[in-house]
């Protein structure tokens, strides 16, 4: 609930969409109870030989609350919609301000596109929240109150019966069905999971199923799955059909109780019949706007859950390494800033670290030292930690044991902003944004001219493109060699002199791939550290550090290495057998 | 869309019950109307007592009561309808893909699947829940209704069977055009709505590179761009709404007055029918209202029934087994490769020609530039892929002849990238073994398969649940997962598609050696990458372009084939 009412507050910024829904949503209802109690009248006077200008007004009135409730509808519809889209927006903006310091901790785990469509999703779903939870009630109360005010000016009890009418079909029916669909809506989660689950191995997995004989079995457990699913869902069907029956019975019988009472005044003159049509009327009428109500639990408890998980996520707070916050940020401290002009020297001193909800540790006790200026590639196989190393460089994962220094000084010290204006990152998968080239090579700083640009394009031999190519989402028209080499090129264009680069040309061609490095390598007063998985074109590094399962095995030059016949030997040795 | 109607039509007796109900509730409606009417008109203007409209009070309630009742059983039968069309949807699209030949599946779209068979079917739900029912509803109770008009008051029939046209009418016409207007739109509420995610998966670039916090304006103004473009198409649905109420709304207004002026100014008219008609004339309308909300929800099944069927359309050649049993006995079977010939599609990549004799434990490796063919031969031996011309000849027969099981449970297959499945470990090490493992079999195949140390250290051992697809392990331990499978299946036969990228050292080693000591007892048929399994085998088949160029052992090949001896010695000029 506490989410909610963020949401209800972000929303609140909206507040003359917000009102004039409420006020048509009102007028629309209210129309439509006129109409129907004016016609009940204009029937029942016909009846009894009126003068004739009654009948004129009454018809006049009639065309009048039909256009009202028409247009009405339209009003309310148009206004709760714009208001729903413009709450969206102030939703992202908002979310968005809170995860974008949170990045980019809590995206380097797996699933972390889950994670990320899933936001996305719930805000959408969110959308719902103002539509079908928080106005409708609203608009019902007060149509409702003022119905209720009218009748009473004709007959009191009538009046209470629809109070309670309210109460019944309003809140206590919808509340009591929220409560039990809650625990249903649960289990078809639960079930449609595992279903999914299983349709997922199926596919995926359809050819070792083959192999293994196991295609049957997989294949009943499928069917398994999905009746126990399709029971669960009829089961939440049934129970929401359910509840619509029980709010519209309730609705009729109190119809009926109205039109009973109405009778029985009526015949003992406590009311004048030619009320009675209308009073009827009235209340057939007046129902429909608690219809509504019996689809709100379940609207009500999918935002609240969307609230609750889109919450969630920005609320995490630091406590996510398995490793005890032994010098995490000290926070009063003041963090100092590096000269991000001059290329950083850089030393770990007995570092681990494990992800969270992993029972091992990803780096054990990893110590290394890199001088400013220097060149030093780290290897190995893959899982040996080598990209989760470069990550706690940037201080992606601010909780480790042991120490990162850059320039003499601690990273517990420095700003995570400033370790990144003065390092060059590449990154196994480098995001480029819908937009063109230029916008996507812009991001290095706004001050660089087109020559420049075209020039950094050239450096890594995409000079056949244009600046004003267009990039799609996730640069998915463009190939992976050619995002790598863009990457690549607005990391140069960056101009820091911290060089961290993780596997930037594995789908680069070798010539193209040493053509980049000799440009890279130019700048020969700068840092740069290199991960690897290939072992060609070490020749010209000055170290070579060789990691395996999360600790450091080797380090040396390759003539070093080479000559040692160690552990860097025999995959160098591995490597050129591989055909 | 005829075959979700004929799945509707072939539940007869759920068919029959909903046209049942309808007649039921178009009856109703009339009852009701006729009980309420008549207590207004009772107490109203014939001054009768509450007995005498006591029996139309009861009426009342019954009818009522039987509305609820009867709307909800409707309700019912066309969520039964949904859930058995939606298991018979799950039915056929797996038993489709069970005879799936492999090379369905290696399109790579396996998450397009996944989508058919989760959403998509859960999609078609809201036809057989929604829409069919009230389609039947609607095409039974307006009639009734309207016949109850005519017999009451022609001219209110009258004006109810003139004006009921236009609500469809109207709902075709500003549907299309909606659609037209929507599709224009699509494309740019695409882009908006995907600017979102763009920028949260870029989000990290971005803090690397100082830029996150300018990307909020950004957000802000793609958001309510998307907002204005979604408004432009919601106005002309709410436009068409708008015409719709307005028609139902003056028609009924017509009725009123005209009931009204025949009552007053002509007294054709009684107050009794006058009434009858006007709480008659609602209930007509909104019953052709409520059809149109069904049919959007409709169209979206529409739309998901579509996909599906044409993906049970889709046309595959299944491999189809024969039911002779190969027997284990004390030695691997001889296999011999006859004129083996497979295409992929009509015009895809082919395998020409490819004849061998592997001997009960030969130790065979596949060569041949990427692209060549080796992973498809491979899986042509295995069975996985039926070859267009000639057999794989096992003991005398085609490998087509045995029963499939037979087959398989002599084959360990270990691909590059294996299959690790939700489940514990244990589950998936034992995954291609018969009845129960003894924990000490297990124990020895890890062990042998160098990853008993890694399970031990696991505070869960072997009992630990690794993820879909086997997360949270390594490509190395993978390799390894599946070759304990192989110690614990003590196959005859595996083929192995040997990783073409080096892993650590120790899965190399591992993978040598278990090689070798699987070799003792079963042949061993590799795509290989390296050139000490290639050094090891006891025959090479060179691949090149789909065709078997040479034959013979490491030795052999380097003197007579240059085209290996390049490849080989490309390799070799490389190291050190």
């Amino acid at each position: 609930m506490k989410d909610l009412r963020l949401v209800i507050k972000l929303m609140m910024a909206e507040k003359k969409d917000v009102l004039l829904s409420i006020l048509f949503g009102y007028l629309a209802g209210t129309a439509a109870v006129a109409l129907f109690a004016n016609s009940g009248y204009l029937i029942s006077k016909a009846a009894v030989n009126p003068p004739l200008y009654i009948l004129t007004v009454s018809i006049a009135l009639l065309k009048l609350f039909s256009f009202t409730r028409a247009l009405s509808k339209y009003g309310e519809r148009f206004y709760s919609h714009r208001a729903t889209f413009t709450k969206l927006s102030n939703l992202r903006v908002h979310f968005f301000e809170k995860l974008e310091p949170l990045a980019p901790r809590i995206f380097n785990r797996y699933r972390s596109g889950d994670l990320l469509s899933r936001i996305v999703g719930d805000v959408e779903s969110l959308q719902n929240f103002f539509l079908r939870v928080y106005y409708p009630p609203i608009v019902m109360v007060i149509v409702f109150l003022s119905t209720i005010v009218f009748t009473s000016f004709f007959s009191v009890p009538i009046a209470l019966i629809l109070v309670f009418g309210l109460i019944l079909t309003g809140f206590v029916v919808p509340l009591w069905f929220a409560m039990k669909q809650r625990g249903i809506q649960h289990q078809l989660r639960e079930v449609r999971g595992a279903l999914s689950t299983e349709v997922t191995e199926y596919h995926y997995g359809f050819r070792d199923l083959k192999l293994h004989q196991k295609l049957d079995s997989q294949e009943e457990q499928l069917l398994k799955a999905s009746q126990s699913y399709v029971n669960e869902q009829e089961k939440y069907g049934l129970q929401a059909i359910y509840s619509q029956s029980i709010n519209q019975t309730l609705s009729l019988m109190i119809s009926w109780l109205i039109l009973t009472i109405g009778a029985l005044f009526v015949v003992e003159g406590q009311l004048d019949g030619v009320f009675l049509a209308m009073l009827v009327m009235i209340s057939l009428t007046v129902f429909e706007n608690s219809t509504p109500m019996a689809s709100f639990p379940n609207h009500f408890e999918d935002s609240r859950r969307a609230a609750g998980r889109l919450f969630s996520v920005v609320d995490q707070k630091e406590n996510e390494s398995t490793l005890s916050p032994g010098n995490a940020d000290n926070e009063d401290g003041e963090l100092g800033a590096l000269n991000v002009d001059q290329a950083w020297s850089l030393e770990v001193k007995n570092l681990s670290f494990g992800f969270p909800d992993e029972p091992r540790l990803a780096l054990k006790n990893v110590s290394l030292k890199i001088p400013a200026g220097t060149k030093t590639a780290i290897v190995g196989p893959s899982g040996s930690g080598k990209s989760t190393l470069l990550y706690l460089l940037l201080k992606a994962y601010p909780e480790f044991r042991g120490d990162i220094i850059l320039n003499g000084k601690s990273t517990h010290q420095l700003k995570a902003e400033n370790i990144w204006e003065g390092t060059n990152v590449v990154l196994q998968s480098n995001h480029f944004f819908y937009g063109t080239i230029r916008e996507n090579l812009l991001l290095a700083s706004d001050d660089l001219s087109d020559g420049q640009l075209k020039k950094a394009l050239e450096a890594v031999k995409l000079e056949d493109f244009s600046l004003d190519d267009p990039v799609l989402e996730k640069g998915e028209n463009l190939s992976g060699g050619e995002k790598q080499r863009l990457a690549i090129a607005r990391a140069m264009l960056k101009a820091s002199h911290l060089w961290l680069l993780d596997e930037p040309t594995s789908s680069v061609d070798s010539l193209t791939e040493q053509f980049i490095y000799d440009q890279l390598f130019m700048e020969d007063e700068d840092t740069f550290v290199l991960i690897s998985h290939r072992l060609k074109g070490l020749e010209k590094m000055d170290q070579i550090i060789v990691m395996e399962n999360g600790g450091i095995v080797e380090t040396g030059t390759f003539d070093e290495l080479m000559r040692k016949r160690g552990y860097f030997y025999e995959m160098k040795q591995i490597e050129a057998s591989i055909l | 869309m005829k075959q979700l109607k004929e799945i509707a039509r072939a539940q007869k007796k759920q068919m029959y019950l909903l046209y049942v109900l309808a007649l039921s509730i178009g009856v109703i409606v009339i009852g009701q109307t006729y009980f309420i009417v008549s207590i207004v008109d009772g107490v109203f203007l014939k001054s009768a007592n509450m007995s005498d409209v006591l029996p139309s009070i009861v009426g009342l309630l019954m009818v009522l009561l039987a509305r609820a009742l009867f709307t909800y059983l409707n309700g019912r039968i066309g969520m039964k309808m949904a859930s058995k069309a939606k298991l018979q949807f799950r039915q056929k699209l797996l038993s489709k893909y069970t005879k799936n030949p492999i090379q369905a599946s290696l399109k790579g779209q396996s998450g397009e699947k996944v989508s058919i068979m989760m959403d998509a079917v859960d999609e078609v739900d809201s036809y057989y829940s929604k829409y069919y029912p009230q389609m039947i509803q609607t095409s039974v109770v307006p009639l009734i209704i309207l016949g109850t008009a005519f017999y009451l008051n022609w001219v209110s029939g009258l004006i109810m069977i003139v004006t009921a046209p236009f609500i469809p009418i109207f709902m075709i016409i500003i549907g299309g055009a909606t659609q037209k207007k929507s599709e224009a739109q699509l494309e740019k509420l695409a882009a908006f709505s995907g600017r979102f995610l763009d920028i949260l998966q870029g989000l990290t670039t971005l803090k690397f590179f100082g830029r996150a916090k300018d990307k909020q304006e950004v957000i802000r103004q793609s958001s309510l761009q998307y907002r204005d473009a979604t408004m432009d198409v919601l106005k002309v649905a709410f436009l068409s709404s708008l015409a719709l109420e307005f028609i139902s709304m003056l028609s009924i207004g017509l009725i009123a007055l005209e009931v009204g002026l025949r009552l007053v100014v002509y007294q054709h008219l009684n107050f009794y029918t006058a009434f009858f008609v006007l709480i008659l004339a609602p209930e007509f309308y909104n019953s052709l209202k409520e059809l149109g909300s069904a049919f959007h929800a409709g169209r979206g099944s529409m739309g998901a029934a579509k996909k599906i069927i044409e993906e049970l359309e889709m046309e595959e050649q299944p491999v189809i087994w024969g039911d002779k049993i190969l027997n284990g006995g004390a030695q691997p079977p001889t296999i011999r490769l006859e004129n083996i010939q497979f295409q992929y599609g009509e015009t895809g990549f082919s395998l020409q020609n490819v004849s061998a004799e592997i001997s009960p434990f030969a130790q065979i490796a596949i060569v041949g530039k990427s692209g060549s063919g080796k992973s498809t031969l491979l899986q042509v031996i295995s069975g996985l892929l039926q070859p267009s011309r000639g057999r794989v000849n096992i003991n005398g027969s085609d490998l087509l002849e045995y029963k499939e099981s037979s087959w398989m449970d002599q084959l360990s297959y270990i691909s590059q990238d294996p299959y690790l499945f939700s489940g514990t470990i244990r589950e998936n090490i034992s995954i291609g073994v018969k009845g129960e493992t003894s924990q000490i079999e297990l124990e020895a195949a890890a062990e042998k398969a160098g990853i008993a140390s890694m399970i031990q250290e696991l505070e869960h051992g072997y009992d630990t649940t690794i993820g879909e697809g086997g997360r949270g392990l390594s490509g190395g331990e993978k390799q390894r997962m599946a070759i304990a499978r192989a110690f614990l299946k003590k196959p005859s036969v595996i083929l192995f598609d040997e990783p073409t990228v080096g892993l650590d050292l120790q899965t190399e080693k591992i993978l040598q050696e278990s090689i070798y000591e699987l070799s003792q007892s079963s042949t061993v048929i590799t795509v290989a990458h390296r050139l000490h399994t290639i050094k090891n085998s006891d025959s090479i088949l060179f691949i090149s372009n789909g065709e078997l160029v040479a034959q013979g052992t490491h030795d052999e090949l380097t003197n007579s084939n240059s085209d290996y001896r390049d490849m080989v010695s490309l390799q070799r000029g490389d190291v050190g």
